[in-house]
């Protein structure tokens, strides 16, 4: 072979160019209607095996051409182009949409893909041109606010991982995490030691799309661990051609605001204020509150902040390898500094992804192998302290040189501290050193073979590897505040390691055969996942009675499955899935842990019947219905239940005996019975396009319960090793409505602008809970133990259980004063009510994209209606008695001037009034970007840009940010900064 | 055909990799065992006592904020904190500032409900002590110890073990049935898992802890009085359970047995304990090995080091440092800003002249009211320092947040107390000489002034019970006995929700059962007036 292509080479080389009229076409491809680029045309010489495809540019360069040679333009979802060419040196060809070809967007199902047009589940897929532009350091972020009845919820810190929930999760006690499958690998859903989060360390960069199963006949395929929904993350391929794309990103971060509290000068005020109250109440009192303000003027809040800045860059390499192996490389690095002092992230990766065809395109292997190297700075949150911290006081004290000339409240002049005082906290972001690193390696490599003896079949193979590292050491300044324990200044010396692997062997067969009008597609396989970690932790090897170090090894979790799905596809018109998996987990005991989790689902295209078939304002109109059943797993630590564990105590849980301590052993709380917790999702939903396909969208309703609910439950007490522990009662169910729009507003050459817009109401509902007893849940700041929210039966998860506040006639709050809602004549524990809850009624989100010409401007915006928040930070600061804290002084709430309260008193906490609708708008980036098509004479093009990423949040929720988790309990959050965006994109 | 055959011969080669044996995944971890491994050695047994032992102390294996209960603060749920609270805090005793602690606040205000957390925590905690106890004797038959071949020398022991784990499973149920008044009643022979113990009343849990330390008190495994290992179960402890059960037999159940109360105590005189030489070395952080080792019968142990909790003398020590003293340095911890103070009447107990010099007086009353009109208000109200993180020879403790002094759950004073009380009370067994010289002996350690035999009245007893044992988880069940803890007859600071005290109703002197014990176990009925 080497020797002919050579020989070939040589007889090339002697022809004169001018005898072949041999030349190199370059061009560009663009959409007809918008005027834009299309990457990834085919451009083939008709009836030759000569082939390029465009660039992310649209443009391509085609060698070796003659006069006369056809050459035909193709893309999905547009019409072909043919032309002749004639000597031209470069072409510009517009190709016109296909509207009847628009929906041949392939979508990731698990274990194989579906057309769009085709797919009967609750599907959605967001691709690299619809992903969220700014400042989207972790994967998650490309997709927030854009699927309807996915919500995503980051948190200020760098490299934050995020609270994802699809249709709000299915569980009330276990896990209501999303499956994510990476290129086929479920991956584990538990943050490692060092990292930040359990997709950090995924380079958003590399991702081609992220589909979004929602519904059970979509994601019942993934059985025991679908019920809260599945993310698939497909990678980028390889490139035939080469490619390089570089992208830049530079940040700049800012405090948005602060949560209201005194300035320093108001705060002496206050302080008189409350000084007065104090002698009303007792005239003799020694007590002299003035006495104790400092001369300084410091925002605690603006000292535990600095700017945040960000540099993201990554570079993409595509090409052939070895004229063979359509291959790409991406490299990226990102830097992100967070708001609190001290912290930061950082990630370089690096991406590979190999998909070379064999035996005459038979066999298909695609290989993705990722490495990704996080290096962390921590910073424990310092916001409660920066919160109460007196103003009057200066950060720095020049004179305490035994605690790093910082300011501490100290019994005698650099030396101890005194009893029970509060903790400079600039000084202790400053103090500890935190970091953690984190190194990773995943990736799967996939056969797809073509059976020559038995073409309708293939047999695939899929085997996946994720192995992460991580450490992490902790070090306090031995001249620290916080490193003085048991009177002496010791520091903090702490190392925690934890090293993770997870394996997985797909293996299937799919059977492809189309028949008159019936076209069947049939997929079995069998698939084998094992989960292994061990981690290590020194605890604080300064500290004489901390826990002794330990290393914890946790048993592997197994998953053993089987599965199958059917596509029947009648007359192009009447669809039918059938998917079945059956699995097995090591959770469970041989009696249990085989699941079966059906589904099934029917799709009727409207569109094809001939009522509509001619309609000129429908362009396309499915309805789906569908059906299935789905699993859940996850309890946590709670760890071989069905078998007779004993647990042996740490160095500081033994008991003495004589002289001799011996470490306790303890049997574990046993359940023989545990099972799946299985949830029922019914589906229906119509697809429709109008005009032309202009404005597409999806109207969903779904429901779903969950029976056997894996609960925490209390137990016959004395029966078992607990008086709770996992079981399978109760039922919670959810239903739901969503709608999505996609609108083509305006289109044509120069001008056009797209905009997305989405819907999602839904409500969660217990129904059964074990016992029929209601669970007290949502620990709270201020007090130890303290909830303020409750599992009940007929009510949200995780409602708000409070006391009615009463008011005076002017509508004030009665401080102390609150309802007697059970007319005993007692206001005790009974005297609790639900009051609303932390799920929104509804949420929104709205994209929008407008081109022209060269210019780009796009937004998107997220918005939810009648979500609630407790504000713990009030209700346990916001009282004038704690202007004195214990024999100091200490900052409160302003919202102390609205309340007036002196005292929390019993039941303070609990009141009512700290809840609040925290209802918001937020416009979570704009973007203003300005494309050069041919910059470097043609040779590259540019695309730079500015924005700015959380613009804006319009609320009426006194607190910080009105977007939390925690279930809506807002005691002090890593506050999101507000960041100016630079960007440039280079493509060669 | 051929070519379906070939396909059904690659789909077999594929699925053959399946393992579904992996599926049987066992513990790794050297911290977690099943019962058979964990048994399979001879030391095992020894640990495993302490597990059961431990749990008086320990709220979980991996910490003091660890627990294996739950419905309640894994620190707060610790056996003795629970006590303290349901004991003392509802009473003349205490007060605790931070109300929001869920279930503080109702206790102290003699106001709870059967969803009071505190309450699921002591009973919780209790009947995980009888379950422990269970799966102990079950772990233990001879049947077991043969089939795993166990040494004669271990065996000799596990029979000392097991009678021991007897001892506890009877304390466990007297704390109960002292409280709450009923009980699921599961034993050895019941399974594990979500067996519904049938409801056993306070006569049946009586009769049930009597039969079973009567038993044990004539059994050669149980230790001799004071002859055992610290931190062990002897007869010692058995007779003191008899004891108070008799002692209080006339309020639980109408009939007096203050004879039989005076038969143990007497053993217990007679066990060869001896009064501490200095009162407060009971309450040090060496009070396991200064004097006080003769004087307690059986402590709840802490350690800042191997045993950490959240006990009653790390909340008592911490939460004895002022709000305007900052003494934590005198007391041997960081403190808790106040946390607890004593109620008016308390102070009046120490009011007189003649406890100038009293050792069990240690009220700090510089700069405070006495009375406390806001809970929350932690400058007002006298504070105390009777429990320290010292030692005798002043040293610190291990740890400034976790300290090291033992919580006396019995001791000699106790029982030289009773013995006068039941002498007034009628009792035969005991003269009215010994009862006034086991009151003087008390206040001649304490270097206070002794009383003349006329001085010497039930009253006299009560308050004097209040003197020394303040704080010790005695309180309650003394007003009770004394019919002063409901009703008007006493009121006290907060007692019924009101400043100066408001008379509450009788049922208040059983706790109610936990509305989710019931809930989980059908069988149980809620006491009368919840």
């Amino acid at each position: 072979m080497k020797t002919i292509y050579k020989k070939l080479l040589f007889l090339f080389l002697l022809l004169p160019f001018s005898v072949l009229a041999q030349s190199t076409l370059s061009g560009v491809v663009l959409d007809k209607t918008s005027g834009q680029p299309l990457p990834g045309v085919n451009v083939v010489v008709s009836g030759s095996s000569k082939g390029v495809a465009t660039d992310f540019d649209g443009k391509f360069q085609l060698s070796k051409v003659v006069k006369g040679d056809k050459i035909v333009f193709s893309f999905i979802g547009f019409k072909s182009e043919t032309i002749v060419y004639s000597n031209q040196t470069s072409i510009s060809v517009s190709l016109q949409e296909d509207a009847n070809l628009l929906n041949e967007v392939v979508v990731q199902v698990g274990y194989g893909t579906v057309k769009k047009k085709d797919a009967t589940g609750s599907i959605t897929t967001v691709t690299t041109k619809d992903f969220n532009k700014g400042a989207n350091v972790t994967a998650e972020n490309l997709l927030n606010g854009r699927v309807a009845g996915l919500s995503i919820n980051t948190s200020g810190a760098p490299g934050s991982g995020s609270e994802i929930r699809i249709r709000g999760g299915a569980s009330l006690s276990a896990s209501n995490n999303p499956l994510i499958v990476i290129d086929g690998l479920p991956v584990d859903n538990n943050t490692s030691v060092g990292a930040t989060s359990i997709i950090s360390s995924i380079n958003p960069a590399t991702i081609e799309s992220i589909t979004v199963l929602k519904d059970a006949s979509a994601t019942a395929i993934y059985g025991s661990r679908a019920s809260n929904g599945v993310i698939i993350i497909t990678t980028k391929k390889g490139g035939k051609n080469l490619e390089v794309e570089y992208n830049f990103q530079l940040g700049i971060g800012k405090k948005v605001n602060q949560v209201s509290v005194f300035s320093a000068d108001e705060y002496r005020n206050i302080v008189r204020v409350r000084q007065n109250q104090i002698v009303a109440a007792d005239p003799s009192t020694g007590v002299n509150l003035p006495n104790l303000l400092g001369t300084a003027n410091t925002n605690w809040q603006d000292e535990i902040y600095k700017t945040a800045e960000m540099v993201d860059q990554s570079l993409t390499v595509k090409g052939s390898l070895f004229n063979k192996i359509p291959s790409r490389l991406t490299l990226g690095k990102t830097y992100q500094e967070g708001l609190r002092l001290t912290n930061q992230f950082e990630r370089n990766t690096v991406g590979l992804a190999m998909n070379p065809s064999f035996l005459k395109d038979n066999l298909k292997v695609r290989l993705n192998a990722n490495y990704s190297n996080e290096k962390n700075r921590f910073a424990d949150g310092v916001e409660g302290s920066a919160i109460r911290f007196d103003p009057t006081q200066p950060v720095y004290a020049p004179a305490n040189t035994n605690y790093g000339g910082y300011f501490e409240y100290l019994a005698t002049p650099n030396g101890a501290p005194i009893t029970n005082g509060p903790w400079n906290p600039v000084a202790q972001l400053m103090q500890t050193h935190d970091h953690g690193t984190y190194k990773r390696t995943y990736g799967n490599l996939e056969l797809d073979y073509k059976l020559p003896f038995f073409p309708q079949v293939r047999a695939v193979v899929n085997v996946g590897y994720d192995n992460s590292t991580g450490d992490r050491l902790k070090t306090v300044d031995r001249n620290s505040r916080s490193a003085y324990v048991n009177n002496v200044l010791r520091g903090v010396n702490e190392t925690q390691s934890e090293t993770k692997t997870n394996r997985l062997f797909d293996s299937y067969l799919v059977y492809n055969k189309s028949f008159s009008s019936l076209a069947v597609e049939a997929t079995a396989g069998y698939s084998y996942q094992k989960f292994q970690r061990e981690s290590y932790n020194s605890f604080n090897v300064l500290n004489p009675n901390a826990e002794a170090p330990d290393v914890t090894t946790y048993g592997d979790q197994v998953l053993v499955s089987f599965f199958g799905r059917t596509n029947l596809t009648f007359k192009d018109k009447y669809l039918m899935t059938l998917t079945y998996r059956r699995d097995g987990s090591s959770v469970f005991s041989p009696e249990n842990r085989w699941g079966n989790f059906p589904s099934a689902a029917l799709a009727w295209k409207l569109k094809e019947e001939s009522f509509l078939k001619s309609s000129k304002l429908f362009s396309d109109l499915k309805l789906r219905l569908g059906w299935g059943v789905t699993g859940q797993q996850e309890m946590g630590d709670a760890r071989f239940l069905y078998l007779e564990p004993y647990s042996t105590g740490n160095s500081n849980s033994q008991y003495v005996f004589g002289t001799v301590p011996y470490s306790v052993a303890v049997p574990n709380f046993r359940n023989v019975n545990i099972k799946w917790e299985e949830t029922t999702t019914m589906n229906v939903g119509l697809d429709f396009g109008f005009f032309n396909n202009r404005l597409t969208g999806s109207v969903e309703a779904f429901s779903k319960v969950s029976k056997n609910l894996l609960s925490y439950a209390a137990i016959s007490d004395g029966s078992n090793f607990s008086n709770a522990g996992f079981q399978n009662i109760g039922s919670l169910s959810s239903k739901g409505v969503e709608v999505t729009l996609n609108a083509a507003i305006v289109k044509s050459t120069n001008f056009n602008w797209n905009v997305n817009f989405n819907a999602t109401k839904f409500e969660r509902r217990i129904d059964e809970l074990a016992l029929n007893s209601d669970i007290l849940t949502g620990g709270i700041g201020g007090g130890t133990g303290g909830t303020i929210q409750i599992h009940s039966q007929g009510y949200t998860p995780n409602s708000f259980y409070v006391f009615k506040q009463l008011y005076d006639v002017n509508g004030r709050p009665i401080q102390g004063a609150y309802a007697d809602i059970n007319g005993d004549g007692i206001v005790n524990n009974s005297d609790r009510y639900i009051k609303y809850n932390g799920d929104p009624n509804m949420t929104f989100g709205f994209a929008s994209n407008f081109n022209y010409k060269n210019l780009d401007f796009s937004f998107n915006m997220r918005a939810s209606l009648g979500n609630h928040i407790y504000n713990n930070i009030n209700s346990v600061s916001a009282y004038y008695s704690l202007v004195q804290n214990n024999t100091v002084l200490g900052n409160v709430p302003t919202s102390v001037l609205d309340t007036n309260f002196i005292q929390p008193g019993s039941l303070g906490t609990q009141s009512d009034i700290y809840i609040e609708n925290a209802s918001f708008l937020r416009m979570d980036n704009v973007t203003l970007g300005y494309s050069f098509p041919k910059w470097l004479d043609g040779k590259a093009s540019l695309r730079i840009s500015a924005g700015v990423q959380n613009a804006f949040v319009l609320t009426k929720y006194s607190g910080l940010d009105p977007e939390i988790t925690n279930n809506g309990i807002d005691n002090t959050i890593y506050p999101r900064p507000r960041t100016l965006l630079f960007g440039a994109n280079i493509k060669f | 055909m051929k070519n379906l055959f070939k396909l059904s011969y690659l789909a077999v080669a594929l699925s053959v990799l399946s393992c579904t044996n992996d599926l049987n995944t066992v513990p790794k971890d050297d911290d977690l065992f099943l019962s058979d491994d964990f048994f399979a050695t001879e030391a095992s047994y020894k640990q495993g006592l302490a597990g059961v032992y431990g749990n008086l102390s320990l709220t979980g294996t991996t910490g003091a904020g660890s627990s294996n209960i739950s419905g309640i603060d894994a620190g707060t749920s610790q056996y003795g904190r629970c006590l303290w609270y349901m004991q003392d805090l509802s009473t003349d005793e205490v007060i605790w500032s931070y109300e929001n602690d869920p279930g503080t606040a109702d206790i102290q205000r003699t106001n709870w409900t059967a969803s009071n957390p505190i309450f699921r925590g002591m009973y919780g905690r209790a009947m995980f002590q009888v379950a422990l106890v269970n799966e102990y004797l079950r772990q233990t038959t001879d049947e077991k110890l043969n089939s795993r071949g166990v040494s004669a020398a271990t065996k000799a022991n596990v029979q000392k073990y097991r009678a021991e784990v007897r001892v506890l499973r009877a304390l466990a149920y007297y704390h109960i049935m002292d409280m709450f008044g009923k009980a699921a009643f599961v034993t050895e022979n019941d399974p594990v898992g979500d067996y519904r113990g049938p409801q056993y009343d306070r006569q049946q849990l009586f009769n049930f802890i009597q039969s079973e330390l009567l038993a044990l008190e004539n059994d050669s495994n149980l230790a001799n009085a004071r002859a055992n290992e610290f931190g062990r179960a002897d007869k010692g402890l058995a007779w003191m359970i008899l004891a108070k059960m008799y002692l209080n037999n006339q309020s639980y159940f109408g009939v007096a047995k203050y004879n039989e109360c005076v038969t143990y105590c007497n053993k217990i005189v007679a066990g060869g304990y001896s009064l501490a030489t200095s009162y407060r070395h009971n309450f040090m952080a060496d009070s396991n090995t200064n004097s006080a080792k003769n004087e307690i019968i059986f402590p709840i142990q802490s350690d800042g080091r191997t045993t950490q909790n959240y006990g009653p003398t790390t909340v008592i020590i911490n939460g004895e440092v002022g709000s305007i003293e900052g003494n934590g340095a005198y007391l041997g911890v960081g403190g808790w800003g106040g946390a607890l103070r004593v109620r008016k009447e308390f102070g009046d107990k120490f009011a007189d002249a003649s406890f100038a010099n009293d050792a069990r007086k240690t009220l700090i009353t510089a700069g405070r009211n006495p009375i406390i009109t806001t809970i929350s208000d932690r400058d007002s109200g006298y504070v105390i320092t009777k429990f320290t993180n010292k030692t005798s020879t002043g040293a610190n403790g291990s740890d400034q947040g976790f300290v090291d002094t033992d919580f006396p759950l019995f001791r000699l004073a106790d029982v030289y107390l009773m013995l006068s009380e039941c002498q007034l009370r009628g009792a035969t067994g005991v003269t009215a000489t010994d009862a006034l010289g086991y009151v003087n002996s008390l206040r001649t350690r304490a270097n206070g002034q002794t009383i003349a035999a006329g001085n010497l009245t039930l009253d006299f007893i009560l308050d004097e019970r209040l003197r020394e044992l303040h704080w010790e988880a005695h309180r309650r069940q003394d007003l009770i006995r004394f019919g002063k803890f409901t009703g008007g007859s006493y009121n006290w600071a907060w007692k019924g929700n009101g400043v100066t005290g408001i008379a509450i109703p009788a049922f208040y002197n059983l706790y109610p059962l936990p509305a989710e014990s019931i809930a989980a176990n059908p069988n149980l009925t809620q006491n009368t007036g919840y």
